[in-house]
């Protein structure tokens, strides 16, 4: 609003942080047409899903969210004018590294030093926050994890707005191109 | 305003009440951007807030599928008395009060989404709803920008 100039460049940038649409193909077809397979999935589910018998612990879910967002905002911080972004980060890793209750051990992969990669790499935690929400057990936890991936999905359409791009280019910050 | 969308969300006990809950207040959301781009919002605001109000569609749209799914028919659309029960002043307001308004509303709908996150029992739903909550969280940092608020982002975004 307000201001926002749209940026062609930005939206590219995005689309190399995840799956997204070409113009004019993330139409509400589409994403219905992703919808309606969940909705499959929930006509055959019972309550809680099935799939959850396979699924790790809180503990392993956290885990690999913590290498998320160490990842971006390792991204975050090398970006100029990101500080407030970056300590939000390091916030939420703290509290995830309690959650998980171990150290992350191992390298993790370059985060790379510009905003393009910082807007992938937070792209990416995103799908992972939201993807991992039908996987945990403990109610609260998942709170915990919408309020992360908000602040995230945040994080998204300030760094753009701040690079004067488009703050909110996808109604579904970013999952509209999703494979069905 | 605020108060009325945590009731919607917090009288909901069962995953259809709750997704309907969600719905309503989508629709209500929809209506309330397409109100203030006729009146007051101008110019880029405007552009933005008929974006916005399209976001929305597509969110409700989201939510009716998954209500779809459990055989549960939408026929109720919100209507311009949703809106004035919601934001009721938002007809009138000037263009502070009605960012303000819209600014409220997303936050209440967010805080809904995530008590959502601890009660649905669909858990594969709670991916669209996700979805849905980050979207408008995104619309909550251009708003907070156009109010001049600071921080745009918040570590835990609850929508207050």
């Amino acid at each position: 609003m307000l201001g926002v100039r749209l940026s062609g460049t930005e939206n590219g940038v995005v689309g190399r942080a995840g799956p997204r649409p070409r113009d004019g193909s993330y139409s509400r077809r589409r994403f219905l047409a992703a919808a309606a397979v969940l909705a499959g999935a929930l006509l055959t589910a019972c309550g809680r899903d099935a799939a959850r018998e396979r699924t790790p612990t809180d503990a392993e879910v956290f885990d690999g969210l913590l290498r998320r967002e160490l990842v971006a905002g390792a991204a975050v911080a090398r970006v100029a004018g990101a500080a407030a972004v970056a300590r939000q980060d390091e916030q939420h890793a703290e509290r995830l590294r309690e959650v998980a209750g171990s150290a992350v051990t191992g390298r993790l992969p370059d985060p790379g030093g510009d905003l393009r990669g910082a807007l992938a790499r937070k792209q990416e935690g995103v799908f992972a926050y939201v993807d991992a929400l039908p996987q945990l057990e403990d109610p609260e936890l998942r709170v915990l994890v919408m309020r992360v991936a908000a602040s995230e999905a945040a994080h998204l359409a300030a760094l753009r707005l701040a690079a004067g791009g488009e703050p909110v280019p996808d109604a579904f910050a970013g999952f509209s191109g999703a494979p069905a | 305003m605020t108060t009325r969308v945590a009731e919607l969300f917090a009288e909901a006990r069962t995953d259809a009440g709750q997704l309907q809950a969600a719905l309503h207040v989508e629709q209500v959301a929809a209506l309330a951007y397409a109100a203030a781009a006729d009146e007051p919002l101008e110019g880029a605001e405007r552009a933005q807030a008929l974006r916005f109000a399209e976001h929305e569609r597509r969110h409700a749209a989201a939510f009716e599928t998954l209500l779809f799914a459990l055989t549960v028919p939408v026929r109720a659309h919100a209507g311009p008395e949703d809106l004035d029960a919601l934001l009721p002043r938002l007809i009138d307001a000037d263009r502070s009060d009605a960012l303000r308004g819209l600014a409220a509303l997303e936050g209440a709908a967010i805080a809904g989404h995530q008590l959502m996150g601890r009660r649905l029992l669909a858990l594969d739903a709670l991916r669209t709803v996700a979805t849905v909550m980050a979207g408008g969280a995104q619309h909550l940092v251009v708003l907070r920008h156009a109010l001049g608020k600071t921080p745009l982002t918040h570590t835990y975004e609850t929508g207050r």
